[in-house]
């Protein structure tokens, strides 16, 4: 079943009649013509759908408190930030098929009641910025944009706004600050954004991922989408093979596919690369779990799950590896990517780091082990947002299941 | 082009001063002290916030460059394509260590993900990025920098 990539390589992403004539925005003049905001809501909600950045949130959920929340002003944002190491399917999203996000989009305002929008994208996707800026365009002149949508009384408009390449800028509260022109710190919440978000008005933060399900969910109707997939997690997902594996990219699959199947049926990855040996593979970026042999048949779902699957990617790592390249790679990475707001992260990472180094450099202190047992627990308990804790979820696995080698080599 | 060409261009409206300061650094490579008292006066936003706003990023400098700064991507997928050997043959080349500000005319950096895992190991010198790079054909795209 294809839902997010039907459109790939068929329509032309900078001519909105290719997406028009293989169905396009057929739902949003559904929408438009036979639904109250109400009846969208409520759609979503049968359809399950859930939140496809990485935290799996029913998406009818924010829908309904922002719609419920009374404003003058509420705002809809496109989230197309995604800076997780090994994640690009939001980037070739806008660039093969951008029409489907505005369409999402446009039918998530109407249900909200929201008459503005942004599209926040990745400072470093000049691409998908530049076919989205066309496809934006190009809908405006078809009045699926602008005032009076269609005929009716709905008036609704998309700004792009460009990020500067920060990681936490993918969380909603940071992201709505930097398009208010202040530092990409999260928020406290509550208040949700649901409430209180940009410019203290409600807003509705929804992946790029999450969005493009939208017009299949109004056209072919919530029951068809929730009986793709599993019970509790319904729908395909995008994901993103990468590493020792022998096709790599992305390829949509229901949810509740396991990992075994991913790496190895040959619609999907097709097995390793000639000659390397399966070691480990990492769920869900730089802040996923680390998962051995034993564990492939996990099944991948959103909601409670042993090895969450994040935004979907799976990086297939070979026995010839060296996993302190890694440690250093993940430490590094949080270590710049924090943003400083609280101590924790701030001063965790950094040692997390100058310790990752120390092991690469085998020069481990005699108490590293303990320390770094602290600084694990602290990221993972004590800090501000849940960034603290991605830059601990792979150390403690690392730890857990190749600890020996990690301390015995210092 | 002067600031007050790249300011007028922009409503002074709070979800512009991103967009702004992120253009003049563009044009200008950084962010002065005075281009930001400039940009805090368009917005009639205190300096401390525009500053605070600009320091926040890393693609948004407030000292001016004076080393070329090259920079590897040290996410995972870049990793499994072996940009730890394109880190090495710089290293080499250049004869400087990364995360080390001890060479005069050189800084290697390791970055995070660029979005551009399907086209690794990813290489950043200045603004420009350098897609499927390897530690043979390394010393060539330097040297063409250069």
């Amino acid at each position: 079943m294809q839902i997010l990539t039907k459109n790939w390589d068929k329509i032309d992403p900078f001519h909105i009649d290719t997406y028009a004539r293989s169905g396009g925005y057929e739902a949003l003049r559904k929408v438009i013509r036979e639904m109250t905001p109400e009846s969208v809501v409520k759609e979503i909600k049968i359809s399950g759908l859930q939140g496809r950045g990485g935290a799996g949130c029913p998406t009818a959920l924010k829908w309904e408190s922002a719609a419920k929340t009374k404003a003058q002003d509420k705002y809809f944002i496109c989230n197309l930030d995604e800076s997780e190491p090994g994640v690009y399917k939001d980037r070739t999203i806008a660039e093969k098929s951008p029409h489907q996000i505005i369409e999402g989009m446009i039918i998530g305002a109407y249900a909200i009641g929201a008459k503005k929008g942004f599209i926040y994208i990745n400072g470093h996707y000049e691409k998908s910025a530049e076919i989205l800026t066309v496809a934006i365009k190009q809908a405006l002149e078809k009045e699926f944009l602008g005032k009076g949508i269609m005929g009716s009384s709905f008036d609704f408009e998309i700004e792009i706004f460009r990020g500067s390449g920060a990681y936490i800028c993918g969380e909603e509260t940071a992201l709505i600050n930097t398009i208010e022109g202040k530092r990409g710190e999260p928020r406290l919440k509550p208040p949700y954004p649901v409430n209180s978000g940009l410019f203290g008005k409600p807003t509705v933060v929804n992946n790029t991922e999450t969005l493009v399900n939208i017009p299949f969910i109004i056209s072919r109707g919530a029951k068809i989408f929730s009986g793709i997939g599993m019970k509790n997690s319904p729908g395909t997902k995008l994901f993103l093979l990468e590493g020792a594996v022998k096709s790599k990219g992305i390829f949509e699959a229901p949810l509740g596919t396991s990992v075994q199947e991913l790496i190895y049926n040959s619609i999907y990855g097709g097995g390793l690369e000639e000659g390397k040996e399966f070691w480990f593979a990492q769920i869900g970026g730089a802040s996923g779990r680390l998962m051995t042999a034993g564990n492939l048949d996990q099944l991948l779902v959103y909601g409670p799950a042993e090895y969450p699957l994040g935004c979907g990617s799976i990086l297939v790592v070979d026995k010839s590896m060296d996993l302190k390249d890694f440690l250093v790679s993940w430490s590094g990475f949080f270590h710049r990517e924090s943003c400083g707001k609280c101590v924790p992260c701030r001063e965790g990472t950094f040692r997390l780091h100058e310790i990752a180094k120390r092991i690469r450099n085998n020069d481990l202190l005699p108490d590293d082990q303990e320390r770094l047992e602290d600084i694990l627990w602290t990221l993972g308990n004590t800090t501000f947002c849940p960034l603290g804790n991605f830059a601990a979820t792979a150390w403690k696995d690392a730890i857990r299941i190749f600890g020996d080698k990690i301390f015995k080599a210092a | 082009m002067s600031i007050q060409k790249i300011l007028i261009q922009y409503e002074p409206v709070p979800e512009n001063v991103l967009r702004a300061v992120k253009d003049v650094n563009r044009h200008n490579g950084y962010l002065s002290e005075n281009d930001c008292e400039e940009i805090a006066k368009y917005f009639s936003w205190p300096l401390a916030r525009i500053y605070s706003l600009a320091s926040f990023f890393d693609e948004i400098r407030i000292k001016k460059d004076r080393k070329i700064i090259i920079k590897v991507c040290s996410g995972g997928p870049c990793l499994m394509e072996k940009s730890q050997a394109v880190t090495r043959q710089i290293e080499m080349l250049l004869k400087l260590e990364a995360e080390n500000d001890g060479s005069p005319k050189y800084k290697l950096e390791l970055m995070s993900c660029k979005g551009l895992c399907d086209r690794g190991p990813i290489v950043m010198i200045g603004d420009q990025i350098f897609e499927k790079v390897n530690p043979e054909n390394i010393d060539d795209i330097i040297k063409d920098y250069l």
